[in-house]
């Protein structure tokens, strides 16, 4: 009899238990209920990329002198620099210059060793194509300046999470005036000049 | 308690005005409600599924549906009109009858049973003195349906799906007529009319929940998992059965299983309204309200205003149970098919019997507290 009620109790038990987690569990998802979404709605929504963004390379055909760098510190020699030399000159004549943003995997090594400055990084990354043969972009695709999302009518730019103030993480309704958390470039730039030198003792970090 | 709009006696007399006999103005009134409670069934499937669509979103913090219409309240009749015109397809090794009959057989007797739902004292469509039984020998047919569709499927989930949706529903079949039986035994009647009646003394205070606690939760439990909602869905687990017994559908017959279920659901949630709720019984008794307006009680305004108040209440109950069921989806895991049997058999069974039994008690202890 005694081991009977012992397994009465031990069932209403594990029952109100079961009851207990249920309530937890719903509270938890109908608490979820209140928390608006912080998602970007992409297309017509975009974040801002940074400004040390990796996106597709921009080249002006003009500066280059056909030095072949940008093939060298290439992971896989993916630039195609097309010239020929000019035998009354005696110089490098350009005809083409063309990467394939296919097979690119947007290191930067040509731009970080290009003597002329020719190449640099855009913040266009929308390379989406039918064909992957429009990938390859010559020099007069290369020579494309991208669309900036902060002036592009349609879309509503958003900060990054990094660029959104301190205990923000909801990039939406910001008000422009709001500054990113820490020390701006020129802030810290202010910061490193000679005649604050007296100041960096007490303010030891520039993160501050 | 003989009061309240006769919708049917009226409309009988305006017609007679035209000179018409009583059996044509009869037999011209019987397809009137009929079709007034399938368009509702429909109209509240599309407003559950975008109810379902809507609140997952938010308990996940998405946006949901946007585009179709204001807040994408016409995504569900894209859905339907999208497979209103696909393909209909029978696999080539199925067995075509009973592959199309499979689908019919489990949405009829779901609207069917919508008979006895009763929106007000004479809104519904016939008070017949065996309701809440009629629901449950209704409902039986169902996995009779599933199984069919399953096995004529001629596929290996599908069949599964079959086995484990007819096994989850007569084993929840029992705790469910038993809790029901508790409140049949309260209320000496079998009419889901008379069953609302009987809680509507004293407004909110009489209704069956507070009677039947135990008795609400194992029906509610049972009901979930005889419409193969989420903690119950083993029938269709798409990890591991792909779709169950729909994996072979496609087109209006995947419709019609969709529009059951969620009819099934609607229907499940308006019969705990009844059963547990007290129907179309406003919290504040209707009787209080016209005496402290000084009104008499069979006032044109007060009949048409305590219908209205009945429909709107009936439909408030049932779309909260249906919140918290959409609530319940996303917050407990699917259940393995042992638990499920474990759940039905070991717990939810014997509970129910001993609530009939303590009902059964009270009963005779208490007859003024438990009906006489």
């Amino acid at each position: 009899m005694k081991n009977f009620l012992q397994q009465i109790n031990s069932y209403i038990k594990e029952a109100y238990n079961a009851g207990k987690y249920l309530y937890n569990g719903l509270s938890v998802t109908f608490d979820h209920l209140r928390r608006r979404p912080v998602t970007v709605q992409y297309p017509y929504e975009k974040l801002i990329p940074s400004e040390r963004y990796r996106g597709r390379i921009h080249y002006e055909f003009d500066k280059c002198i056909a030095c072949e760098v940008c093939v060298r510190v290439c992971p896989i020699n993916l630039p195609v620099v097309d010239w020929v030399m000019n035998k009354e000159t005696k110089k490098k004549e350009l005809r083409n210059y063309s990467i394939d943003f296919g097979v690119c995997i947007f290191c930067g090594n040509c731009v970080e060793y290009c003597p002329t400055n020719c190449l640099s990084m855009t913040e266009e990354y929308e390379l989406a194509t039918f064909d992957r043969h429009n990938l390859n972009f010559d020099n007069v695709a290369l020579g494309r300046l991208p669309t900036n999302v902060t002036t592009d009518p349609s879309v509503k730019p958003l900060r990054e999470l990094t660029y959104l103030p301190k205990g923000v993480m909801d990039p939406h309704e910001i008000p422009a005036s709001d500054t990113r958390v820490g020390k701006l470039p020129e802030e810290v730039y202010d910061w490193m000049r000679p005649e604050h030198n007296e100041n960096k003792d007490t303010v030891s970090n520039p993160n501050n | 308690m003989e009061y309240g709009l006769d919708l049917e006696y009226s409309f009988n007399e305006f017609l007679k005005g035209f000179g018409l006999s009583s059996e044509i103005a009869h037999i011209i009134w019987l397809p009137i409600p009929m079709l007034l409670v399938l368009v509702a069934a429909v109209v509240g499937v599309l407003v559950t599924v975008w109810l379902e669509r809507k609140i997952s979103a938010a308990a996940q913090q998405r946006i949901g549906p946007e585009y179709a219409g204001a807040l994408g309240v016409l995504q569900p009749i894209a859905d339907g009109l999208k497979l209103l015109v696909k393909e209909d397809i029978i696999p080539a090794k199925a067995d075509g009858i009973l592959f199309t009959a499979g689908p019919i057989l489990v949405l009829v007797p779901v609207i069917l049973s919508w008979l006895i739902v009763p929106f007000g004292q004479n809104l519904l469509i016939s008070n017949v003195g065996i309701g809440i039984f009629l629901w449950i020998a209704l409902s039986s047919i169902q996995p009779i349906g599933l199984l069919m569709s399953g096995y004529a499927s001629n596929n290996k989930y599908s069949l599964l799906g079959g086995l484990r949706a007819a096994a989850q529903s007569i084993s929840y079949e029992i705790p469910l007529a038993l809790s029901v039986l508790a409140i049949v035994l309260m209320t000496n009647s079998l009419s889901t009319v008379d069953i609302v009646n009987q809680q509507s003394g004293a407004g909110i205070l009489s209704w069956n929940i507070w009677r039947q606690p135990v008795g609400f939760i194992v029906f509610w439990i049972c009901a979930l998992a005889e419409c193969e909602r989420l903690p119950f869905d083993l029938p269709e687990a798409e990890e591991e059965l792909v779709a169950g017994y729909q994996t072979e559908y496609a087109g209006m017959k995947f419709a019609l299983f969709y529009l059951g279920s969620y009819i099934n659901l609607i229907l499940s949630a308006l019969l705990v309204s009844i059963l547990y709720l007290g129907g179309w019984g406003f919290p504040v008794p209707v009787e209080l309200i016209a005496k402290f307006l000084n009104l008499p009680i069979n006032a044109p305004f007060i009949q048409v205003f305590t219908a209205s108040i009945g429909i709107v209440m009936t439909v408030l109950k049932a779309y909260l149970l249906v919140f918290i069921a959409i609530l319940l989806r996303w917050t407990t895991p699917r259940v393995r098919i042992d638990q499920l049997l474990d759940l039905g058999w070991k717990f939810l069974l014997p509970i129910s019997l001993a609530n009939l039994l303590i009902t059964a008690g009270l009963k005779l202890a208490f007859p003024q507290f438990f009906g006489g």
